[in-house]
């Protein structure tokens, strides 16, 4: 962050997308940006603090001083969050995982990106020194000298080189060529090496979902550890060393093998050198992963501590079921993943036994629980009614998310639809409240408008064919409390002449049951990023995916470019289609923001999905030893990357008083 | 007796075979495959995952092929000692597993011991001693760990040890010995970490056992041999020891058949709740994500142990028993 960014022309859009995007319109010129970069980026120390926990390796000559381990500019934390402090090194911090696969979290909670969200959803150069963007489609990146893998080896362009040449354009390690996010329209980028420190990606057309890629939760990885992949790469390594480490792993050829061992995201290989806070160093599965610091992150405080703060986070693994109980007992340093909002009152009772404390963070969900019509169900009848506006607009009417929320989340969360949380920019309140009121009266107008006022002798409305409206909405077991919210949904559908049946399904059954179109409506969570800002692609408003179960079919029209699916024949998802590649075309972020705008208005106005209550609370269980973690926060996948945008590598732990964990241990 | 034996062996093979088509039957009978399961995990967590290389994998695993070519290449690989390929761990079974079935078989073998050495004293005297007040006392023990589920045993022990000991109950040795190698100290950490486990999973095997061993001897207390014996002033004791206590014991050990399957079924749930390093927790995931050569594998070691523990009761009864020794004939 120290070098902030330079400003290309005023054409350019992308500055506003890095740092700032709220405070500089497009218009600004160079010279203030950098201004206003100065106060809020700190100075780079002038000299560097050892963690004691590595001085011995040192003082041995096992590994460099700390002043050699740095890039030439290191990262330097910022500090000035209220409540944030500079804190000591050392420590260990433990967690509660349930399954192997979890070691993924760690580059979850550790988000070191090449560019990265901050606390205010704004995307800045982490591991990059510096990003320059030009007409939104030629991005230059500049590394930081000096910056080295967590093995010391040089991190360089050769890194970013050898995965766009040996490994996304390789056909046996990548037969479906690059990443889709790397294709635009089909075309791949040009990759320019400028030298040892300095990439550039072009394309012809603006490329907007580039950097939130490489920023995301699990990001897009355009680098690889080449120094120690080469070794598993057929085109560098020695055929007959090769064969037999094929041999040795049980894996069938070198591109399984190479694949194997290559996964920066899933994190499960102890010898991949990586370039995050914490570098794993258990080798699955275990029942206990210990991740030790990264001698060489690239990141320090302001007095010119080497982040991270603490020494080592151990990773215990146990059901996902106990996990709250375990929480509870003070088992565990830092905690959300697994706890959910009704072990709240558990989790706090046993504060003081466990000496923690239980602090509530915003869900960054669009709404918690949300009701998804699918538009491309078969049925002919029900297809005919869900696309009827006013039908989706009645089912919303009369859904008491005043009850919902008081009953279930003690009137925590906030009533409303499915869209963006209060804490976007994009964020209006008529967006929530449009359809949302309890108004039993307006809605039986509206089904009665419809034609639907046959009635059979429970009071439940006809279909035109005679069959009484009963909707089954199928679960899978995504939502806590699905089961009790439904019920209550139950009771005042019963008022509009609308029974509900609940029918719970597997996972799989319940997909492919949607995607047939077998399914009249389902239940998942509401819109994935609540807090987009107008710069993150607004892919879930329209039909882009498959798996968006209100209209699967034109979802993989999309998707697959039109070779399966069905085509968009509704005017509003075909309006929202349009919309996003305007997006993806526009200039500047007032267009954006304009064009996130309208898609939003159009979603809340065509009540596509039924949302019911957002922000509801998630428990975050956090030592009292632990500092740095924000009192209030939202929890948010992505972008959010959980704890990640709170940046954990500044989390520290005060020497103050012991955990419950460690008292155990003694 | 020798006949008694090879049969005996043969009659395991025909098992184990249609143990392995229903094992791999049922673990393919969920719809879906490891794919699916992995494809809906990823789109949970809001990824997208590109069709073209979900279709790629399951050509590459082999996953697209009809069933019974999968069946044919897991049996023959099985056959070999290969375990075949975790797809969710990324690395073969064997390596997976690791320490994971000798500890299994340790939990195991150390919960039937300790469901005999404790059923068969109080079985005894619940049995000798019907109707009295200790008889009564252990009745109503025994009727409790029999009615309490296992795990909810567990869930209480690791509240009761926290809460009032302060201590952490979970995993089967102190955390730095996980991975590391095998050595006396390993042992002994083992050793003092096994008992919670194996109390947990043995009270309910325990409990019955108890109960069975009391009824046996009941019916044989009251048999005219033991009459006489008692008539022809034989000690207590020893009239006991040598009659009715042989013929009782002959369902006490043929029940090791039946105890196995119990133990290791009810030891899934509760390694699950105490974080064993044991089979159960690892298999229970792999079910889950629908790995299936790694819950295939566990299964059969699971079947193998199972059936090799029946074919060693079937041998201690015919040493107990001639009647069993010899065959039909000495019924005739």
């Amino acid at each position: 962050m120290t070098g902030g960014l330079r400003r290309p022309g005023v054409a350019s859009w992308a500055v506003g997308l890095l740092i700032f995007g709220l405070l500089v319109s497009s218009s600004v010129p160079g010279p203030v940006l950098a201004q206003m970069v100065a106060p809020v980026a700190p100075a780079v120390p002038t000299r560097y603090i050892e963690p004691p926990v590595l001085a011995e390796r040192v003082a041995k000559g096992e590994l460099p001083p700390v002043e050699e381990r740095l890039p030439k500019t290191p990262a330097v934390a910022r500090m000035d969050q209220p409540g944030m402090t500079p804190g000591r090194h050392g420590g260990t911090l433990t967690m509660l995982m349930a399954s192997t696969r979890d070691t993924r979290q760690m580059v979850v909670y550790g988000y070191a990106r090449l560019v990265g969200y901050d606390r205010d959803f704004h995307l800045v150069p982490d591991i990059l020194e510096d990003v320059e963007v030009k007409e939104g489609r030629i991005f230059t990146f500049r590394l930081r000298p000096g910056h080295r893998w967590s093995d010391g080896a040089p991190f360089t362009t050769e890194d970013f080189r050898y995965y766009w040449e040996d490994v996304a354009n390789n056909e046996a390690l990548s037969p479906t060529g690059p990443p889709k996010v790397m294709m635009v329209d089909g075309e791949p980028p040009k990759v320019e090496i400028l030298d040892e420190t300095t990439i550039r990606y072009s394309w012809s057309k603006p490329n907007a979902d580039f950097l939130p890629a490489l920023a995301g939760a699990l990001p897009l990885y355009i680098y690889r550890p080449s120094h120690y992949l080469k070794q598993f790469h057929a085109d560098y390594a020695d055929p007959e060393t090769l064969a037999a480490k094929v041999a040795e792993s049980g894996q069938r050829n070198w591109a399984a093998l190479h694949n194997r061992l290559d996964n920066l995201d899933k994190n499960d290989n102890p010898d991949l050198p990586t370039l995050q806070p914490w570098k794993l160093t258990t080798k699955p599965p275990s029942q206990r992963f210990v991740f030790a610091r990264n001698p060489y992150y690239h990141r320090v405080d302001p007095q010119g501590r080497q982040l991270p703060y603490i020494d080592r986070v151990v990773f215990h693994i146990a059901d996902s079921g106990i996990i709250p109980a375990k929480t509870g007992a003070g088992e565990s340093d830092l905690q959300a993943r697994y706890l959910r909002f009704d072990n709240y009152t558990f989790l706090k009772e046993g504060e003081e036994r466990g000496n923690y404390t239980v602090r509530l963070w915003r869900s960054g969900t669009g709404s918690e629980f949300t009701l998804y019509p699918n538009l491309n169900v078969e049925d002919r009848q029900w297809r005919a009614l869900l696309r009827d506006v006013r039908f989706r607009r009645a089912l919303s009417l009369a859904i008491n998310r005043r009850e919902i929320n008081q009953v279930i989340f003690y009137g925590l969360a906030t009533e409303g639809g499915n869209t963006v949380l209060e804490e976007s920019p994009l964020y209006r309140r008529e967006y929530r409240t449009a359809w949302a009121a309890f108004d039993l009266d307006q809605a039986n107008a509206l089904l009665d408008e419809i034609g639907l006022t046959e009635r059979d002798d429970d009071g439940i409305r006809l279909m035109p064919d005679g069959r009484p409206l009963d909707i089954i909405v199928e679960t899978a077991g995504q939502v806590p409390a699905e089961a009790d919210i439904l019920e209550l949904i139950r009771d005042s559908w019963q008022e509009i002449g609308i029974r509900l049946y609940t029918k719970p399904l597997q996972r799989e059954v319940f997909r492919n049951r949607i995607f047939a179109g077998e399914t009249v409506m389902s239940v998942w969570s509401g819109l994935e990023n609540g807090l987009p800002t107008p710069d993150m692609v607004p892919w879930e408003l329209a039909p882009t995916r498959q798996e968006q179960l209100q209209w699967p079919q034109w979802g993989q029209y999309v998707e697959t470019g039109g070779a399966a699916g069905e085509p968009i024949d509704m005017p509003g998802p075909r309006r929202l289609k349009r919309l996003l590649e305007d997006w993806r075309g526009a200039e500047g972020r007032t267009e954006r923001a304009a064009i996130w705008d309208r898609m939003l208005r159009i979603n809340a106005e065509q009540v596509f999905t039924i949302g019911t209550v957002a922000g509801v609370p998630q428990p975050v269980v956090v030592s009292n030893r632990l500092r740095n973690l924000p009192e209030e926060a939202v929890w948010a996948w992505d972008p959010g990357a959980h704890f990640g945008v709170y940046r954990a590598d500044t989390f520290w732990l005060s020497e103050a008083d012991a955990t419950a964990a460690e008292a155990a241990a003694r | 007796m020798f006949g008694y034996v090879v049969h005996r062996l043969f009659i395991m093979i025909p098992t184990l075979f249609v143990i392995s088509v229903l094992t791999f039957l049922i673990i393919q009978a969920p719809p879906g495959d490891y794919l699916s399961t992995y494809i809906a995990e990823l789109q949970s967590q809001g990824e997208a995952v590109d069709p073209a290389k979900i279709a790629y994998l399951r050509q590459q695993y082999g996953l697209d092929r009809p069933f019974h070519e999968q069946y044919i290449r897991w049996i023959a690989a099985l056959l070999q000692g290969d375990m075949g390929y975790s797809f969710e761990h990324g690395m073969p079974v064997n390596q997976v597993v690791g320490d994971r079935l000798l500890l299994t078989v340790i939990v195991s073998a150390a919960t039937i011991l300790f469901i005999w050495v404790v059923s068969f004293p109080i079985g005894i005297y619940s049995a000798t001693h019907q109707y009295s007040l200790g008889d009564y006392g252990l009745t109503f023990l025994g009727y409790l760990g029999l009615a309490t589920p296992n795990f909810l045993l567990a869930l209480v022990l690791l509240y009761f040890a926290n809460v009032y000991f302060g201590i952490s109950i979970g995993g089967l040795m102190d955390p730095v010995y996980i991975d590391a190698p095998w050595s006396w100290a390993k042992i002994r950490s083992v050793l003092e970490h096994l008992w919670i486990p194996v109390i947990v999973i043995g009270t309910s095997g325990t409990a019955g056992m108890i109960r069975r061993l009391r009824a046996n001897l009941l019916d044989e207390l009251q048999k005219q041999y033991v009459v006489t014996g008692r008539a022809k002033g034989l000690p207590p004791g020893r009239l006991l020891i040598k009659y009715p206590l042989r013929m009782a014991l002959n369902p006490f050990v043929a029940d090791i058949g039946a105890l196995l399957p119990e133990v290791v079924s009810g030891a899934v749930i509760v390694s699950v709740v105490l974080s064993l390093p044991t089979t159960g927790p690892m298999l229970l995931d792999a079910l889950r994500s629908q790995d299936m050569y790694l819950a295939g594998s566990f299964l059969m070691f699971l079947a193998l142990l199972t059936v090799v523990g029946l074919f060693l009761s079937d041998l201690a009864l015919a040493a107990l028993d001639p009647r069993i020794r010899l065959g039909g004939t000495a019924a005739r």
